[in-house]
């Protein structure tokens, strides 16, 4: 009753804004890895993107999802009439990589497929598997699989080998269903392919996940994802953010398409979550409000973590993080028809991250944090940061990029040469051996694609151990193979500056000498702007 | 020899200095805000102040510290304190405003019972804008929190609860200490106030306090002073706020009129309609000073300070 | 004439020891060796003819006599005190120019019939190292009676010398005498066509051995390792296609073999090392000689496989169980003779030594000249040589005032 009462007194929340900063504008917080730094922006020419405040989440969650499943979207029958004695049945759902960072238990995913499952049994289905849908990503080990389907869920079907992790490089296990009319094959899980209903639970973080690409990405392998996952699709997606505009997706529609022709029947269920990422109260709160809403307590408190974090080793640091979960709260959602389903999900994404920007910027900068969707409970590479930077934060926008072409992009990150072994191994082979002779994403996927997808030690270790797949450095740098056509320079703050250099990438020690180094590229006086994310924010760039 | 006013500001600026987030950041413009900062301003809450530890207190500082220092700095002479002998109850005093010694004049000045039942509408802006500033001057003159650059139902609501409870009100018309030596223009909320609550303003002129501590020092120096009580008076039937506050300022120029000439002259000169203007003439900047300067009998004498090397 | 004379002083031999492990090179200010000025020796035979040095240079085996890590094994094998330097172009005394090649076999020693590796041209093998006409010694520069290249003058023996073609330059020349290592290190690997091969160490004998394997076999790959940048680029000039940094070999010889590595996937404690591989490079050639290296190279040779060894060991301490496990063939190659080209012809090391220098222009490798006098600064900068961005240092010594009193 107590916290009901907390709620509905909360004021509404704020939408985000553009601040344009002038002499008396504080310093911003940049995040840096495990730590953060405050950088005063130049007065006068400088603006600052600000996520919106969480909105509120759904008061019952568990009675919405009940309701989206009984009035689906689009052209679908409700779930229950789905359901039929002796079927098979599959459910499908997102791996680690979402949300970042994982959330606190229960995870969305453990309430839709216990609310489904509920519906299963109700209806006398037995032959129901639970995929992870890792596609091409590590496999989630026990304890990351038991927190996102729950303990139940877990019990129930692990023992028997029917909740496990896609293997895509299994002979027995894969099918090719057909060819788009661009000659994409489409590569599918068996076992889903074979269901007479597959139902793939998402948790759409950003606008950039679900829709076809849940499971023509997700279920898929090698032999399909290089039809998209490649430079050329890549570049001319802009941004991948956006759908409408995302050659990415184009290519995962038409294998959508192709999948429904193969018969292969989808209960797409999709949600969406606030901007809770750092908790309205905690240790972290204060990453969520604006730098002078901090009261006498988060400024104490920031002081204190920032200087505590520059005394403690990367290990604990990153134990530390590592631990962090979010406090995420349902905001929307919607099962049916995928296509439907989809449309609904990115206005419920847009309408908690899309901030209206007004024109390009000549340097955008960044703080990057210690997480991205590769390195949850492990490691952020210095491809990682790459991705994270160019692949991820740059494309987060709807209509043009935040910086003009030829313009500069700084980020901020330690970026250390460090590599989790059992993760990673192929980005380390990638890391020592590619990148030291080029960083040319056309030259890259010409030469070693095929080598790093093939080598049968990576895909042994994917298969086997927990290691994401030989070709996936490669995606990551083909990721950011838009960003890094676009623009003229890219600086990493207080990086290392051997791996900064081997990523081809200017090293700075401040954020006063990256702006300095730009000078060279965008001339003096240039404007910044500043995404100031997370929590996530999503600029609309008219 | 550092004073040590001096070496608190330097502390003050060393600390500023290091900046956000050792010091709050201010609002950025054009950004609305959440996070009023509640507990300063006008919302500062002085309820604490008015219990009876810190009216002792009070009581204590007015006597033993503000009464001597300012019988040392300003030589008070109260002039009318008869025409408040019929005054009974709660009532607002009007004065007009030169200097901060015209607080601890009037709380010496102003006689029981009004005396130790004061509150003081102060600048919330300036009195209030920190925990520190806010809790010195609710302790030691009672200040309430008035916020002058708006009309705020906050303000007024607080203060005719206050009179409501039986508190008599020391408020400033001007809304602030006079820039250069001359009045301004009486704003309408002591009268307000007083039509809102029914109480009598009492009309309160201060002389001489210009140059113990004028707008811009703040080293005082000795001067003498004359505080001048008019009668107390009571809104007109059906008056507005407006024209019961041009009479408060009339009354108050009259006042300063008795106390320049004598109290003959300055009644003749307020029936005509003519008592000499607080204001000052509407002239240039230097040519106020210039007839401000002219009943200044004495030369600054300000003792040259050569740096100390 | 003036030298660089090396004495046997065991006191000395321990200072050297312990300065060189301080600071590499430093025991050439410690150790038992010093720059004198004497008579000109005697010719230690009648065929024996007089070679004044012009550019001589410093091997690493020089430095680790002068660092006193020399194996204990060579000490009845040289003769006391020697002047070392065997990496000699110089004048006859006709003024024609000549570059020695140092061994000192049955031919030079005068001893008839020659040993059945002699006979075969196979000097580096001579049995007769310790007998005949001369004192003992392996090569010139290790002789007590021959003289050394360290030095205005010393005496070589004519099967000894080469001359010179018009259009080798001086430095060029200085570097055929290494060459002919790197070259009988290549070609004693008997690597397969299309075969994977690996070399350790990217000092002037990992250069020229990655351009003798890169000119006289037919590899797939040819992985190095490298600390330095300009040994990194060095390397890759001379023909290596992979060049990583020495940690990073084990994963770099699996990428280029398609092997996997040895790791565990276990769900309680997987590790993602990389230490050893399944299979491997068909050769290694390991031109450091440390027991990291060797080590190294027997756990990424694939099973069958030959690990050769070219920079001296001297004493180290190894695991042997891969070489049983994994049936490794561990040989060495010192110095040079005569050599079976892959298409079956045979040819003296030092004829493709020749040709070599001239085609890969390893002349290159020649990085900085000292006099005699600077002889401290000249070892410390070649015991360093990676780290200072140099190869292969030399003594000039063709503006010693010496060279010119008869």
């Amino acid at each position: 009753m107590n916290t009901n009462d907390k709620e509905t007194s909360r004021p509404s929340p704020r939408p985000g804004f553009v601040l344009d900063v002038d002499r008396n504008t504080p310093p911003i917080v940049f995040h840096h890895g495990e730590n953060f730094r405050l950088e005063k922006l130049p007065p006068g020419r400088s603006r600052v993107v600000y996520p919106s405040e969480p909105l509120e989440g759904l008061p019952d969650p568990e009675g919405a999802i009940k309701e989206a499943l009984l009035n689906p979207l689009g052209d679908s029958d409700p779930l229950p009439s789905l359901l039929k004695p002796g079927m098979k049945l599959t459910i499908a759902f997102d791996d680690i990589s979402l949300p970042l960072p994982p959330m606190r238990k229960p995870d969305i995913r453990q309430r839709i497929i216990e609310a489904v499952l509920d519906m299963a049994a109700e209806a006398g289905v037995d032959d129901v598997h639970l995929i992870a849908a890792l596609a091409l990503h590590r496999r989630m080990t026990e304890d990351e699989l038991r927190h996102a389907v729950g303990d139940r869920v877990y019990d129930s079907f692990a023992p028997k080998g029917l909740l496990y992790n896609l293997d895509a490089e299994d002979p027995e296990g894969m099918v090719v269903l057909g060819e788009t009319p661009h000659g994409e094959e489409v590569h599918f899980c068996r076992r889903a392919a074979e269901s007479d209903l597959l139902i793939y639970v998402n948790i759409n973080l950003v606008s950039m996940d679900g829709g076809h690409k849940s499971t023509a990405t997700g279920l898929a392998g090698y032999t399909g994802l290089r039809h998209h996952h490649n430079v050329h699709t890549l570049r001319n997606s802009k941004s991948i953010m956006d759908r409408e505009n995302s050659a990415l997706h184009a290519s995962n529609w038409r294998m959508g398409d192709v999948i429904k022709d193969a018969g292969v029947k989808i209960f797409q269920i999709e949600t969406t979550v606030n901007n809770n990422t750092f908790g309205r109260e905690g240790p972290l709160a204060l990453l969520q409000k604006r730098e002078w809403e901090w009261s006498a307590r988060d400024r104490g408190q920031f002081i204190a973590m920032q200087r505590g974090l520059d005394l403690l080793p990367v290990k604990a640091k990153r134990r530390i993080f590592g631990g962090w979960q979010s406090p995420y709260e349902l905001t929307s959602v919607q099962a049916g028809e995928v296509e439907a389903v989809h449309k609904k999900t990115i206005e419920n994404v847009y309408a908690q991250q899309l901030v209206t920007v007004e024109g390009q910027t000549d340097i955008l900068t960044m703080g990057l944090p210690y997480i991205c969707p590769y390195n949850v409970n492990s490691i952020m590479n210095p491809i990682l940061v790459m991705c994270l930077g160019l692949g991820y934060f740059f494309n987060l926008y709807k209509g043009k990029p935040l910086v003009r072409e030829g313009g500069v992009l700084i980020m901020s990150h330690p970026t250390p040469w460090e590599f989790h072994p059992v993760h990673h191994p192929s980005y380390i082979d990638f890391f020592e051996q590619v990148l030291s002779e080029t960083t040319d994403p056309i030259e890259i996927e010409k030469k070693y694609e095929k080598q790093f997808a093939e080598d049968e030690w990576y895909i042994h270790l994917y298969r086997n151990s927990y290691a994401y797949h030989g070709v996936h450095p490669l995606y990551m740098w083909y990721w950011g193979s838009h960003a890094m056509q676009h623009l003229g320079r890219i600086i990493i703050v207080g990086g290392d500056q051997k791996a900064v250099r081997r990523l081809g990438f200017q090293s700075a020690s401040t954020l006063q000498d990256a702006l300095e180094i730009a000078s060279d590229v965008v001339g003096p006086q240039p404007t910044i702007t500043h995404l100031k994310n997370p929590p996530l924010v999503m600029a609309d760039v008219i | 020899m550092k004073s040590i006013y001096s070496i608190t500001n330097d502390f003050k600026n060393k600390f500023l200095r290091l900046g956000f987030p050792w010091v709050p950041a201010s609002t950025p413009k054009g950004v609305d805000s959440r996070v009023k900062n509640n507990s300063l301003g006008a919302s500062y809450d002085t309820e604490w102040a008015r219990r009876p530890a810190a009216r002792l207190a009070r009581a204590v500082i007015v006597e033993t510290l503000m009464r001597p220092v300012m019988s040392l700095l300003a030589t008070p002479t109260r002039k009318g304190l008869d025409r408040l002998e019929h005054l009974e109850g709660p009532a607002i005093f009007a004065a007009n405003h030169q200097s901060h010694a015209d607080t601890p004049l009037l709380i010496t000045s102003i006689p029981e019972p009004w005396r130790h039942e004061l509150v003081i509408g102060a600048a919330a802006d300036y009195f209030f804008n920190t925990k520190a500033t806010s809790a010195i001057s609710a302790l030691a003159i009672g200040a309430v929190p008035i916020d002058r650059t708006k009309v705020s139902r906050q303000s007024g609501d607080m203060i005719s609860e206050l009179i409501g409870q039986g508190w008599s009100l020391l408020i400033y018309p001007e809304g602030g200490r006079s820039p250069d030596g001359w009045g301004q223009p009486f704003r309408g909320g002591a009268a307000y106030l007083a039509i809102r609550c029914g109480v009598p303003v009492v009309p309160i002129h201060i002389s001489g306090t210009g140059k113990i501590l004028r707008k811009g020092r703040n080293l005082p120096r000795r001067s003498k002073s004359t505080i001048t009580f008019g009668y107390p008076m009571e809104p007109e039937n059906d008056e507005n706020a407006r024209s019961f506050s041009t009479r408060i300022e009339k009354e108050v120029r009259s006042l300063a009129d008795e106390t320049a000439s004598s109290w003959w002259d300055a009644r003749q000169r307020s029936y005509r309609d003519s008592s000499p203007s607080l204001t000052g003439p509407e002239i240039g900047a230097w040519r106020r000073s210039w007839a401000l300067s002219d009943n200044d009998g004495k030369t600054r004498k300000r003792r040259r300070r050569w740096p100390v090397l | 004439m003036k030298a660089l004379r090396f004495k046997r002083n065991i006191p000395r031999y321990a200072a050297a020891k312990i300065a060189g492990n301080i600071m590499p090179g430093s025991g050439a200010s410690f150790g038992p060796i010093d720059l004198i000025q004497e008579e000109s020796s005697k010719t230690p035979g009648k065929d024996w003819v007089r070679v004044r040095p012009r550019l001589s240079g410093i091997c690493g085996s020089d430095l680790a006599t002068v660092d006193g890590k020399s194996a204990r094994y060579f000490e009845p094998l040289v003769s006391f005190p020697f002047t070392p330097g065997h990496e000699v172009v110089g004048d006859l005394d006709d003024d024609s120019r000549v570059v020695l090649e140092p061994v000192l076999s049955c031919a030079s020693r005068n001893i008839s019939p020659p040993c059945s590796p002699c006979s075969e041209g196979k000097i580096g093998n001579c049995e007769n190292v310790t007998l005949g006409e001369i004192s003992s010694g392996i090569q010139t520069g290790s002789c007590h009676d021959t003289g050394g290249g360290w030095a205005t003058e010393f005496y070589a023996h004519p099967s000894q010398l080469h001359s010179v073609p018009d259009g080798f330059s001086d430095e060029a020349a200085v570097m055929v005498e290494p060459t002919a290592c790197g070259v009988h290190a290549a070609l004693a690997a008997e690597l397969p066509d299309e075969g994977v091969v690996a070399i350790l160490g990217s000092g002037t004998l990992g250069q020229v051995t990655i351009s003798a394997l890169r000119h006289f076999t037919k590899p797939k790959t040819i992985i190095s390792t490298a600390r330095y940048p300009e040994q990194k680029k060095m390397a890759a000039q001379l023909g290596s296609d992979i060049v990583v940094n020495p940690e990073e070999i084990h994963r770099a010889v699996r990428r280029a073999c398609g092997t996997k590595a040895i790791t565990n996937v276990s769900e309680k404690a997987p590790d993602g090392r990389v230490d050893r591989l399944t299979g491997g490079a068909d050769v290694v050639i390991d031109c450091v000689g440390s027991s990291k290296s060797i080590s190294d190279a027997l756990s990424i040779t694939k099973p069958n496989g030959k690990v050769v060894l070219v920079g001296m060991p001297a004493t180290v301490e190894l695991e042997l169980t891969p070489l049983w496990h994994r049936e490794l063939q561990l040989i060495g190659a010192y110095t040079y003779g005569t050599e079976r080209l892959p298409d079956g012809k045979t040819t003296s090391t030092f004829d493709l030594a020749f040709e070599l220098v001239k085609t890969a222009k390893l002349e290159e490798l020649v990085s900085a000249c000292y006099s005699l006098d600077d002889y401290q600064e000249a070892l410390k900068h070649a015991a360093n040589a990676g780290a200072r961005g140099a190869f292969k240092i030399v003594f000039d010594l063709r503006d010693e005032r010496e060279r010119y009193i008869k």
